[in-house]
């Protein structure tokens, strides 16, 4: 036998080293299917929209090549500038929503309440999480209107006056973060729930027992648990909200002006509104970098604040 | 004393959430039953039995093809829900549980691939399909959704937490990697699995875009396109016919969802959702 002995592998030393070259070969029959359709289905695309930010097209005739300059008209939009506002501000008001009002109803939820009490709670809170956005947008364009609306009618009643929810460049934004925000909580209640559930009982009872109050319980046993949940959830729905789309689109057309425009909305627009292909893979582009930056940004801020056992 | 009225508020913003949000359901399936716009559109809403009827149904269903759509919705997010279990388990578990050069760089571009919006890839998706002869048949809508990198992501932190030792047992007796995968892996991943193939099924059954680009014939419609072709139709017509247009998209789902639900909480529960 020339074959030595290899040493025992660090960690927890429940997997002994495996030849690598067997399980490379398994590795690319396991994610074969995967790579076949990512290529076909994602990258290529994906390779498509770079290529296409090089031309000048509009579907119809030949593409001619302008080098980078969908890229230097990026500088000159300033109707650009103002989408990025808006989608900025939307966002972020949808991030803080789900992040800090979904936390504090998954911890309501965990509250000593009958089983089915608990159960109809949190159905409540997802259903509409599986309903299509055009079913949503349609519902609410009836709910929200200015005259009709069963808002305004509640509001009404309160004694405060009709608000222009649809039209007015303050309100429209609004509504979009409201509707948006009531499609998507439900997600990250559940997702809160289970990373609370995760919480070992002892460490609560043991705080109990040192004499913390609710208060310290939350921010010196709960919070720094729940960290990596709550890194999760700032991440995916970092990527959610930047990418809405279909709420503008239903509910407000963008406007009043750009108030409630996004940025996939606006390249959604300038591709199929005006058939300016290329702009609008130039806009894609970038604003794929923006988003892979921001998310590299979290990850990398992310190791000040979250706790990992 | 103070402790009954944390108690008591609890409940309250509780409830308040809970009613807040499934109002609007409420709201839209009294319309989908109201006689009349007037009916619809009184304030504050009322529910007498006596003015509720069923007709607004009927006219859904002369107005579109909706069991048509019914049938076309099924057959795509069946299938790519059937398709992606199949791609994200396989991938995940290479992901998860097998050693190979590259793996790193490969599942960073998993997680890259959550930052491409499909409506930025849509065009050349569109050429692609067209390429492929694909344009205006259902594969068109089936295909994009094989992949999913945000399925493969929650299936791998799933399979990270299954014991090592059960492996191992299965090794000693012989088993080859497929072999463990279908025997050892998959049997102790229902509920994840349950969960991709409801937030799979559901996303594919309300896509929007991908239809209204791909397909061109009315007939080969799905539901979310039928509700717009409906909406549009009756934008000056009944608001009744609508709703019930809505409500007969929501239940199907709803009833998915309802079937499979508890599955998601413990299956997120158990992976514990760490980045």
């Amino acid at each position: 036998m020339t074959e030595r002995q290899a040493p025992p592998a660090p960690g927890r030393g429940a997997s002994p080293q495996r030849p690598a070259r067997k399980d490379g070969l398994a590795a690319f029959a396991f994610l074969s299917p995967s790579i076949v359709t990512f290529v076909i289905f994602v990258l290529a695309p994906a390779a498509g929209v770079l290529y296409l930010s090089f031309y000048d097209w509009n579907l119809l005739s030949d593409g001619t090549f302008v080098g980078l300059a969908n890229f230097e008209r990026l500088f000159t939009d300033e109707r650009l500038l103002r989408v990025y506002g808006s989608t900025v501000y939307m966002a972020l008001a949808i991030l803080a929503v789900n992040v800090v009002l979904g936390l504090l109803l998954a911890v309501l939820l965990e509250t000593r309440m009958p089983r089915w009490l608990r159960g109809v709670f949190r159905l409540s809170f997802l259903f509409p999480f599986v309903i299509s956005a055009a079913a949503v947008a349609l519902i609410w364009r009836f709910l929200l209107n200015k005259d009709l609306g069963l808002v305004n009618y509640l509001l009404g009643t309160l004694g405060v006056d009709r608000i222009d929810w649809l039209g007015s460049s303050v309100w429209a934004p609004i509504s979009i973060i409201i509707v948006n925000s009531w499609k998507t909580i439900g997600f990250s209640i559940l997702v809160y729930i289970a990373g609370l559930q995760a919480i070992p009982h002892q460490l609560k009872e043991a705080a109990i027992v040192d004499g913390a109050n609710a208060w310290t319980r939350f921010w010196r046993v709960t919070f720094p648990l729940l960290s990596p949940t709550i890194f999760f959830l700032v991440v995916i729905n970092t990527i959610n909200s930047f990418q809405i789309f279909a709420e503008p689109r239903v509910l407000t057309q963008g406007g009043p002006g750009d108030a409630s425009r996004t940025i996939v909305e606006y390249l959604y627009d300038r591709a199929f509104g005006d058939f300016d292909l290329g702009y609008a893979s130039a806009i894609g582009i970038t604003f794929m970098l923006v988003l892979i930056v921001l998310t590299a940004i979290q990850f990398r801020f992310s190791r000040r604040w979250t706790f990992y056992e | 004393m103070s402790r009954i009225l944390s108690r008591v508020a609890t409940f309250a913003i509780l409830a308040l959430a809970a009613l807040a949000i499934t109002a609007p359901f409420l709201w839209i399936f009294r319309g989908a039953f109201s006689a009349s716009d007037a009916e619809l559109y009184k304030l504050p809403p009322t529910f007498d039995p006596a003015n509720l009827t069923a007709d607004n149904f009927g006219q859904v269903t002369d107005q579109v093809p909706y069991f048509r759509f019914f049938a076309n919705s099924i057959v795509v997010s069946a299938t790519v829900t059937a398709a992606q279990i199949v791609t994200c388990a396989t991938a995940a578990y290479a992901f998860a549980r097998l050693r190979f050069r590259g793996k790193g760089v490969l599942f960073a571009v998993v997680v890259g691939s959550l930052m491409i919006p499909i409506q930025v890839t849509i065009v050349p998706l569109f050429l692609v399909m067209s390429k492929l002869g694909l344009t205006n048949t259902l594969w068109s809508l089936i295909l994009p959704g094989i992949f999913s990198g945000f399925g493969i992501f929650l299936l791998r932190q799933h399979f990270l937490a299954l014991p090592y030792e059960l492996e191992e047992a299965a090794k000693l007796d012989g088993a080859g990697h497929f072999r463990t995968f279908a025997r050892v892996i998959l049997p102790l991943s229902g509920p994840s699995i349950a969960t991709l193939g409801i937030l799979c099924f559901t996303y594919w059954w309300n896509d929007l875009l991908l239809p209204l680009v791909m397909i061109s014939d009315t007939e080969r419609q799905t539901l979310p396109v039928g509700l717009v072709l409906l909406a549009g139709r009756f934008s000056t017509g009944s608001l009744g016919t609508i709703a019930a247009g809505i409500a007969m998209a929501i239940v199907p789902v709803l009833i998915v969802f309802l079937a499979a639900q508890r599955y998601i909480v413990q299956s997120i529960a158990s992976s514990g959702l760490k980045l």
